[in-house]
């Protein structure tokens, strides 16, 4: 019965979904209809529509896009891994967890603006100095959520495992791991857009390729329509990063829906 | 105090036990545990009843090795192999969701290596019989299964490490009354006839006369003001034993002593 009512519900929402877009785009096409002066400004469904063909057609979009997923995902899976990796292993030393908290905190409350112009003369104006920014943005994050994680354990699994005489490594292989695996996966969650951020911040301050460079360059000659072109695929890219994250958990945590 | 029926193996012996959360105190009246001695032997049931925070669960912890006692002896039997022959079986199952049944209950295999794993598959299959489960279950996680089967479950992942002695912690108490009273007839016959031990902690006096050879009485500080001996017969189950005339008279002696216990 409630299955039933909860499918009806989703077919239900796919009929709104598009909606608010529409009417967003009605109100966008009427404001800007015959008035060179606001399409200046605010572009136009058109000449989003216009600009959007040009790039696709130049090659621009298409490089420029796989510039910037190549290195938003290199960032997000070294911060997440390299994180997760940290952050579980902190389970193991209540000490190092203690002296090592600050300066994750340190690290996390830096805004990633203001390290980008340090790492961009460190990495070069290449690759390498976004996939590392994007690596600072996702790392700490998943250094927070997978040492939450492994503190979250239910404690009766870890009596099972002491009463059962189980070593400290065994208790972490067998018990702290996979029980943590859902705050990994919340943080990659959120790190999907952080490492997109990352990537993009590195780019909009001194690149030659990437949707970054792309969106300053055409903002440069008030090229609107191009610049909308440029946000509305980092929006596309996220959705459809988030979207293979979310399989990725119905996969990785099929147990808790079974 | 007195030790188990006479011609079975002792599992285990507490003497002059004695526990404090804080260990700097040296006050007698801060102890959890003040000087506990019993013994359990082979197929005997001790239950354990009181008020909450008497000191039942941390006597449970300390016999199990989670806590450290303050001093006196907690000896366990000896055991083939290094593991502690020892189970604990809480309130809640300890299933880990993330595997399946049956992951749960080959843990053992992975934790000891010694353990044969075809040898653990034919254990579960026969544990399988005496807890009335079908191979099905295997296949599944725990969230798919009912609290009943859970427990069943999780007493088989306890007995995967072949323990001499169960401890458990109200383990019958969030389960419904039809599959608590068949839970502790499977139980019941699992300690008498595979040789097992074990110490149940519990607030339904019922159960702890239905299911014990001896019942204790605590009140807080860990003191046994009173060790009642149930005899209810040689062939008794916890089932048949509720029907017997001595049952409720111990019922009512233990309830006297319990409300003499918890007005102090």
């Amino acid at each position: 019965m409630n299955s039933v009512q909860q499918k009806s519900a989703t077919r239900f929402d796919l009929l709104l979904y598009p909606i608010p877009a529409i009417l967003f785009l009605l109100v966008w096409y009427a404001y800007t209809l015959n008035n060179p002066q606001r399409q200046f400004i605010f572009s136009s469904p058109e000449q989003v529509i216009s600009a959007f063909v040009r790039v696709v057609q130049s090659g621009e979009l298409f490089h420029n896009a796989c510039v910037t997923v190549f290195e938003a995902i290199i960032g997000f899976g070294l911060g997440t891994t390299g994180g997760a990796v940290i952050g579980l292993s902190l389970w193991y030393s209540r000490v190092v967890a203690r002296v090592a908290q600050p300066y994750i905190t340190a690290l996390a409350t830096v805004p990633i603006f203001a390290l980008a112009p340090i790492i961009i003369v460190w990495f070069g104006i290449g690759i390498l100095s976004k996939v590392a920014l994007a690596f600072i943005s996702t790392v700490t994050v998943a250094i927070v959520q997978s040492y939450q994680g492994s503190l979250s354990v239910e404690p009766r699994y870890l009596k099972l495992m002491q009463v059962a005489g189980a070593s400290r490594w065994q208790t972490f292989k067998l018990v702290v791991v996979p029980s943590s695996l859902i705050w990994v996966i919340n943080a990659m969650k959120l790190n999907i857009g952080l490492a997109l951020l990352g990537a993009f911040i590195g780019e909009f301050i001194s690149a030659e390729e990437g949707l970054g460079y792309m969106i300053v360059k055409a903002s440069g000659v008030y090229d609107m329509a191009t610049v909308i072109v440029g946000v509305l695929t980092l929006i596309v890219i996220a959705l459809v990063l988030t979207a293979l994250v979310t399989r990725l958990e119905r996969h990785l945590l099929r147990w808790r829906v079974a | 105090m007195v030790a188990g029926s006479t011609d079975a193996k002792p599992v285990l012996s507490v003497s002059g036990l004695k526990f404090a959360y804080d260990q700097s105190s040296k006050q007698e009246s801060n102890y959890a545990i003040s000087d506990l001695s019993f013994a359990v032997s082979q197929r005997e049931i001790i239950c354990i009843l009181g008020a909450s925070g008497c000191g039942k669960s941390t006597l449970l912890n300390l016999i199990s090795g989670l806590l450290k006692p303050l001093s006196g002896k907690i000896e366990l039997a000896a055991h083939n192999g290094n593991r502690r022959p020892i189970g604990y079986i809480f309130q809640q199952d300890a299933l880990l969701p993330w595997r399946t049944v049956e992951g749960n209950l080959m843990l053992a295999t992975e934790i000891f290596k010694d353990i044969n794993k075809s040898e653990a598959a034919e254990r579960i299959n026969q544990y399988l019989s005496t807890f009335h489960l079908n191979q099905q279950i295997l296949k599944q996680y725990q969230s798919q299964r009912s609290g009943g089967m859970r427990q069943r479950a999780s007493i088989i992942q306890s007995l995967m490490f072949n323990p001499d002695l169960l401890l458990l912690d109200e383990p019958f108490s969030a389960l419904d009354f039809y599959t608590k009273l068949r839970l502790e007839g499977e139980f019941y016959q699992l300690i008498k006839e595979r040789n097992k031990a074990a110490i149940l902690v519990t607030h339904d006096i019922e159960e702890a006369v239905a299911m014990g050879d001896r019942v204790f009485v605590m009140k807080t500080g860990g003191i046994v003001t009173r060790e009642f001996a149930i005899d209810l017969g040689p062939d008794r189950s916890p089932e048949s034993a509720r029907g017997t005339p001595a049952f409720g008279e111990l019922y009512r002696a233990i309830w006297a002593e319990l409300q003499a216990v918890m007005a102090l």
